[in-house]
Order: structure tokens, then sequence, then C-alpha cells
């Protein structure tokens, strides 16, 4: 009973490959993941759960750097990160405490602003008198990781299902962010890369019974610093860090004018507890009908805000607006980061440098099809020239068929791996899955021609040990295509690793299960007479 | 019907020298092609988009003589135009200029939308990425050399057996290079792909070649012979697949696999040469006379 199943179990590992690739390929639930508001059967594309990437869906991918620059192993000397940012702001003409960041934890202070070169910035660091390692290219770890999050944001906020945001590295250890927008013009991804909001801060207030609003008591110019949504040290509550300018050319700082405003409006004799909250919806105010501020984008109130009762009280005695801090605080630490992300005004923390230093592409959709269709027929006529060499070579159907159906189950198998791992099909892919046809029926003629050397295979003994002698040689083929291959897949070189990571799997699934699989097949139909 | 019988060769009809001289002769024509392209024009090969920066539009053809419009359309002469006929679209490239590398995919779209022509693609890379990717797909074909080269000594462990295999690999590679350069193919990221491919498949035959004669028992001609038979029909099959593929991929335009199936269809008939006249000569020299000194 179990006999049959040892003898062929090369044969029938081949087979569970082959059933478990259809249902990778076909059974719903190994498709790809929905975006909001998408159910299933939209997110799959055609009747297979295999997902396109851009070259055969349409789409824009950009790869480009941020720009700015870092300096490395700074001695902060007890100072707190704010004074450092300010301090090397001060000695930098274009750049202001928004462009300048100071990370303790890396050690590192950055400006972000593209026009600071990296001498003047030297210089500016040599003037803040901070000890520091070295000048590099760049920005921060956690300068990037934010960026991803606002370019994320925005794209979710646009409702570009499939759209993909992540940092790779280069060779030269320069970190790219790599954005990828499937069905999207270049321009328009671009756009929505550039694209900054207006954002300013009203002031509600009681007027008699009605709701009246001071418009722009802050504007986005009179913030000198945003801070990132940090978590409260004491309670629940989240905030963003600000500063508003006390500078002026003209006349009343930012600062003061604020101050100004938020007395006349009545927030010291509002807010005297922590019971005393800001209760605003619609357009009014309910409750105590405290005064509030409130955060409006693009026109939108998107939060209101109340004041802590000590810093409503520095305001009224006139000493806040000598620092001009302030905190904006909220309950969650998600509406914290949403905040300080709008007050950024949806402006990525430092500047993709496309033009300069990225790359872009872009393909329509209707190109993508077509890509798509006609990487098929050129998969398919390659396969049957090979197909129509084997058969010239051995006119043998019992050789050759079963060569052309194995190298066929070899790239299902494949194709059934990137439908498991929902890695997108690329045109790179599909001329990986065309050379793993040419090594794969390669190895193939390989085991038949030695099998078949020195006459008729009779006996099993005959037809193992031949089998095992060619076998060494696809062996050390296999190795060198995968050593061959592997550089590419660790390099950031765009599409390649694509190309790369398919040729040595088809390479890894061609000798641990199709090729015994084919020595088997080939040993029952030779020597059972 | 037609069968493809493998010829037997008489190889003791030839000397060594003579036939390693056929290989050696174009590896060297191949290496002065390569040096005069890098004297004249600075570079080794034609460098494509990514290894040079620019922009590459692709632009529908609706019968409308989009060709001629290209040429009024743009402030800049474009450096190539180029009609894909089995697509419909023209593809136009643009070189980077260091003066103005700011927005041009977008001026040129913009001007191609003035023009009332549909862009249905859009590749930009600046310069300065280019530089990078170049050096790094020259690292990363030299490294994926050295790993096989390692790989093959580790394999054979004997000096002459294993150095013909890395000579003919290296020769697999220049010459489709110095080829490349002959018929105007831009070295492009899919051409990197089918160098490092050549490596991969040029060292199956003669992996095979090596096998059957140091390690199988047999007269050192009927072992090549043996050998020959299964290594030509490899690689001619290899060959048919991508010739198809070049053929059928160049009517639809679709570049990247076009250049990666020429490229191995000649790198594939390099080591048929290298393979069977340059590896059997030194196989030959390292039976009969280099183990009797």
């Amino acid at each position: 009973m179990l006999e049959p199943i040892k003898e062929n179990w090369r044969i029938l590992l081949l087979v569970v490959v082959v059933l478990g690739a259809t249902v990778a390929l076909f059974a719903p639930g190994f498709g790809p993941e929905p975006a909001p508001g998408e159910d299933v059967s939209e997110a799959r594309e055609g009747i297979t759960n295999l997902q396109y990437g851009l070259d055969l869906a349409g789409g824009t991918r950009i790869r480009a750097p941020l720009s700015g620059y870092t300096a490395t192993d700074v001695e902060f000397g007890g100072d707190s990160p704010t004074t450092v940012a300010e301090t090397v702001a001060a000695e930098l003409d274009n750049a202001s405490a928004r462009n300048v960041g100071a990370v303790p934890g890396e050690s590192a202070v950055e400006v972000t602003e593209a026009s600071v070169s990296e001498d003047q910035f030297r210089r500016a660091m040599d003037a803040s008198g901070y000890a520091y390692g070295d000048v590099r290219p760049g920005v921060t770890q956690e300068t990037r990781d934010e960026t991803m999050n606002v370019i994320q944001g925005k794209i979710n906020e646009a409702g570009l299902s499939g759209g993909s945001v992540q940092q790779v590295q280069s060779i030269t250890g320069e970190y790219f962010i790599l954005v990828e927008v499937p069905g999207e013009g270049r321009q328009d991804v671009v756009d929505l890369l550039e694209e900054r909001g207006t954002v300013r801060i009203d002031i509600a207030y009681a007027d008699g019974n009605r709701t009246a609003v001071d418009e722009g008591v802050l504007v986005q110019e009179n913030f000198d610093e945003i801070g990132t949504a940090t978590q409260s040290d004491q309670g629940t509550g989240s905030y963003v860090p600000v500063t508003v300018r006390n500078t002026d050319e003209d006349g009343q700082s930012p600062a003061y004018s604020f101050q100004d405003a938020v007395v006349q409006r009545g927030f010291p004799d509002s807010y005297n507890t922590r019971a005393d909250q800001c209760e605003y919806a619609n357009g009014s105010l309910s409750g105590e009908r405290n005064p509030c501020l409130l955060l409006v984008v693009n026109d939108e109130v998107v939060n209101s805000f109340g004041m802590d009762s000590g810093l409503a009280d520095s305001m009224g005695d006139g000493s806040w607006a000598e620092t001009g801090r302030f905190r904006l605080t909220t309950g969650e630490f998600s509406e914290a980061q949403t905040i300080s992300l709008n007050l950024r005004a949806g402006a990525l923390p430092a500047d993709l440098d496309i033009s300069g230093e990225g790359t872009s592409s872009s393909i329509s959709a209707s190109q993508g099809e077509n890509f798509r269709t006609y990487s098929l027929v050129i998969g398919l006529l390659s396969v049957l020239a090979v197909a129509g060499m084997v058969f010239l070579r051995y006119r043998e159907p019992r050789v050759a068929l079963p060569m052309i159906v194995t190298a066929l189950a070899e790239v299902y198998a494949l194709l059934g791996f990137a439908a498991l791992l929902g890695y997108p099909l690329e045109l790179a892919v599909i001329a990986g899955f065309i050379a793993v046809v040419g090594t794969g029926v390669d190895d193939l003629v390989i085991i038949a021609d030695q099998v078949m050397s020195e006459g008729d295979v009779s006996s099993r003994t005959v037809f193992d040990s031949r089998f095992r002698q060619a076998f060494w040689v696809i062996g050390a083929a296999a190795a060198t295509t995968v050593i061959a291959m592997s550089p590419l897949m660790v390099l950031s070189l765009g599409d390649l690793s694509g190309f790369a990571i398919f040729t040595i799997l088809g390479v890894l699934i061609g000798v641990l299960v199709t090729r015994p699989a084919y020595g088997d097949i080939l040993r029952r139909l030779l020597t059972v007479r | 019907m037609v069968a493809i019988e493998v010829p037997d060769v008489d190889y003791t009809d030839y000397t060594n020298r003579q036939l390693a001289a056929v290989p050696l002769a174009f590896l060297v024509l191949a290496l002065a092609i390569i040096g005069g392209w890098f004297v004249v024009t600075g570079a080794p090969a034609n460098l494509g988009l990514e290894f040079t920066g620019g922009v590459e539009l692709r632009i529908a053809d609706d019968g409308d003589n989009v060709e001629q419009q290209i040429q009024t359309a743009f402030d800049r002469e474009p450096d190539s135009t180029r009609a894909i006929p089995g697509d419909d679209v023209v593809v136009v490239t643009f070189q980077a200029v260091e003066d103005d590398p700011d927005g041009l995919a977008n001026d040129l779209q913009d001007q191609a939308d003035a023009a009332g022509l549909t862009t249905t693609a859009v590749d930009q890379v600046s310069p300065s990425f280019a530089s990078d990717t170049a050096r790094t797909a020259l690292f990363g074909v030299a490294l994926a050399f050295l790993g096989m080269s390692v790989l093959v000594f580790a394999l054979f462990r004997t000096f002459v057996p294993s150095i013909a295999v890395v000579a003919s690999a290296f020769s697999d590679l220049v010459i489709p290079i110095a080829a490349m350069n002959l018929l105007g193919i831009q070295m492009t990221l899919g051409t990197i792909a089918a160098l490092l491919m050549i490596i991969g498949y040029s060292v199956d035959s003669d992996i095979l070649l090596n096998d059957s004669v140091l390690r199988r028992t047999g007269a050192f001609y009927e072992s090549v012979s043996r050998a020959m038979r299964t290594g030509v029909t490899m690689t001619l099959t290899s060959i048919a697949a991508m010739i198809v593929m070049a053929v059928v991929a160049s009517l639809f335009g679709i570049g990247l696999l076009r250049d990666i199936g020429i490229i191995l269809s000649v790198g594939l008939c390099a080591d048929l040469m290298n393979t069977y006249l340059m590896n059997v000569s030194l196989l030959r020299w390292h039976k009969f006379e280099g183990v009797a000194r």
C-alpha cells in the first residue's frame, strides 16, 4: 500500500506543489488586501490572485532622497533639543528654527531647508559651539520616518488604494523614499506630495447668545517651530509643542498679538481649574461657553482646544509672549499626530529632491494592460520555441512531452509563489520566468541525455546511478546561477531585484522539486516496459 | 521532420593553438571595441537613461503623423525618437542637461499636452542618481563574477579546468557588450540582468564539459563529444527561447525584454564558441600535457 507512495514521492511532491500553487492562485483569501471601501473581489485584478506592479497595471513610482544635511555625534552638553536647534538656526541666514531639528536619540542635528548648502551648515555648526563628528547629506531617521507617515497620510487621504511608501538604502548608504501609486499620473502624484494646505488658528468666543469667531489670530507663518506629537508625562493626554514667533519688522510680534487676542476674549478668566473645558461643536459653543482655540485647515475646523489655567494666567500677566511656547493638547496620541501634521500644513518635514537626485516613472493604465497581454504572449511563444527545439532534438514524445510539462509546472509553481507572497508581477519578473524556463529545460536535457546515454536503461540501479551523476552537474549549475543572481537581490537596483528573486526561486523549485520529479517520470517511462 | 543533429567535430585535426585562436581573436576584438568606445565616448558602452539621467516619454501614436508633431512640440531637440509599431506608441528620449534638470519631466509633459499629444508613460532619472546606479550595477556584476569564480574553483579544485570556466565566462560577458555597442543597444538595468544571466547560463555548459572530461570514465574525445551532444542542445534551446522573446518583445515595444533577449542570444552564441573551442583546447592541454609535466 505504501510502496507506490514511497516509490513515486518525487512525482507526488510535484503534484502537491502544483495543487498548492492552484490554491494560492485561485482560492479566495489569498488575494490582495482590499483597500478601505473596496470589497475583496474589487481588489482582485482578473480571475487570479496575482497582483501586478506598476509596469503591468499602470501608475507612478517616485524614488528620491530627502534634501538636507545632518551633523552626527553632536555633543548637546546638557542643552535641550529646542535650545540646540535654535542656537544652530540663529547661525543660518536662510533657515529658521522650523528647518533645524535636534534629535538627542541619534545625537544628531539636521537642517531640512533645501537652500542651505553643506558648507553653510558646517559653518553654522562650528559657530554654534557644539562639538560634532561629521556632516553627511540626508536627514535623520526620525525625520525620514515622519516624512513617510506624512506621505502615507496624504495617500490615504486622497483615497488612492494600493499606494505605498517605503525607505530604501542605496549601496553608498544614502536613503531614498520610494513612493508607488497605482493608477495615477506622474504630475498628480508630484502635486499631491508637494501640495500645502492652509492652516490657521481662530478663537471662538461667546458673543451674547451667538458664537463669534476671530479668524486667523495665528497663521502658518507665525509659527517658529512645530514639534512632533508627544505623549504627556502625566496623565493620558498628548500634545504638540509649538513656538510662536516673537520678532517682527513692523510693530507687534505675532506672539504679542496672539497674547492680546487671547486676553481680550477672556481665556484667563474662563480657564481656572482642570474642570474648565472647551466645548465646541458645529460652529457653536455649548456648556460653560468658554472661549476656544480652533484649528482650521483649508477653511475647515478640524479641532478645538481649551487652555491650561497656568498658560492662560501667564498670558494674562503678559509674560507668555517672551517665550511664545505652548502646547496644543489632545486626548488621543493619534489626534496629536494629525494636528502636528496639519500644522505643518501637509508639508513634508523635509523636501523630496525629485528633480535633483530622484527618479520617477509613470505608466498609464491602458499601457500597463497592454504590457500584461504582451508579456503573456511573449512568455507563451518562448515556451513554444523551447518545446519545438526539444521535439526536434529527441523526436520522442515520451521524453520531450514530460520535459515541457515539467517546465510549465515550474512556472506555474512560481506564479503560485508570487500570489502567495503578494509579490507584484512586473516586466522584470516576467523576464525572470522566461529565464527559469530556459534553465529548467537545460537541466532536463542534461538528465535525459545522461540517463539515455550508453544504450537503453533496463534496470533501476543503472537509472539511479546515471541520474545521480546528472544531478551533480545540475546542482553545480544551479549554485552558480544562485550566486550570480544574489547580488541583484540585495542591491538597490529597482526592478531588478524582482528578476533576481524569481530566477533564484525558480532555480530552487527546479532543483528541489521539478527536476527530481522529471527523473522519476522518465524512469517509469523508460524502465517499465 | 527535420532533426537537430549535433555534429561530431574531429578535434584531432586541429592543434590547441588553432582551436584557441578563434575565440581569443574574438575576445581581443571585443576588448578593442570596448576600449575604443571608452576612448571615444568616455564610457565603455552606450549608457541608457538609467545610467546617464534624462527623461523618456511614451507618446500614443493615433496615426496622425505623430513623429512630425514631436519634432515641433518640444523646446528641446529630442535625443532620440523611436516608433514602436506593435504598440502604437513613439518613445522620445531626452538626455539630462546640467543647467536645467529642474522640472524637466513636467515641462516636457506639459509641452506634449499642449501640442495635443497623449503621453502614456514618463520616466525621469536625475544625473547624480544615475551615476550612483551605474556604480551599483558595476559592483553587482563584479560581485556576481567573483562569487561564480570562487564557486567554480571550489567545485573542481584544479587550476586549469577552473580557469577555463572563468575565462570562458569572462569572454561570454565581454563579447555581448561589444556587440551591444555595434548594434546600438543601450546599457540599461535590463541588460545588466541579462549579463548576470549569461554568467549563470554559460557556466552550465562549461561545468557539463569539465564534469564529463574530469569526473567520468572514458577517453577524452569520447567525453567531449558526449558533453557536446547535451551542451549544444541546451544552448540551442535557450537561444531559441531568447530569439523568440527578443523578436516578439521588439514588435510590442517592451524594451526590457527585447534587450534581455538580444544580449542572451549573443552571449549564448559566444558561449558555444568559447566552450567548444577554447575550453576544449585548455582541457586537452591539461589532460595530455599539463598533467604529464
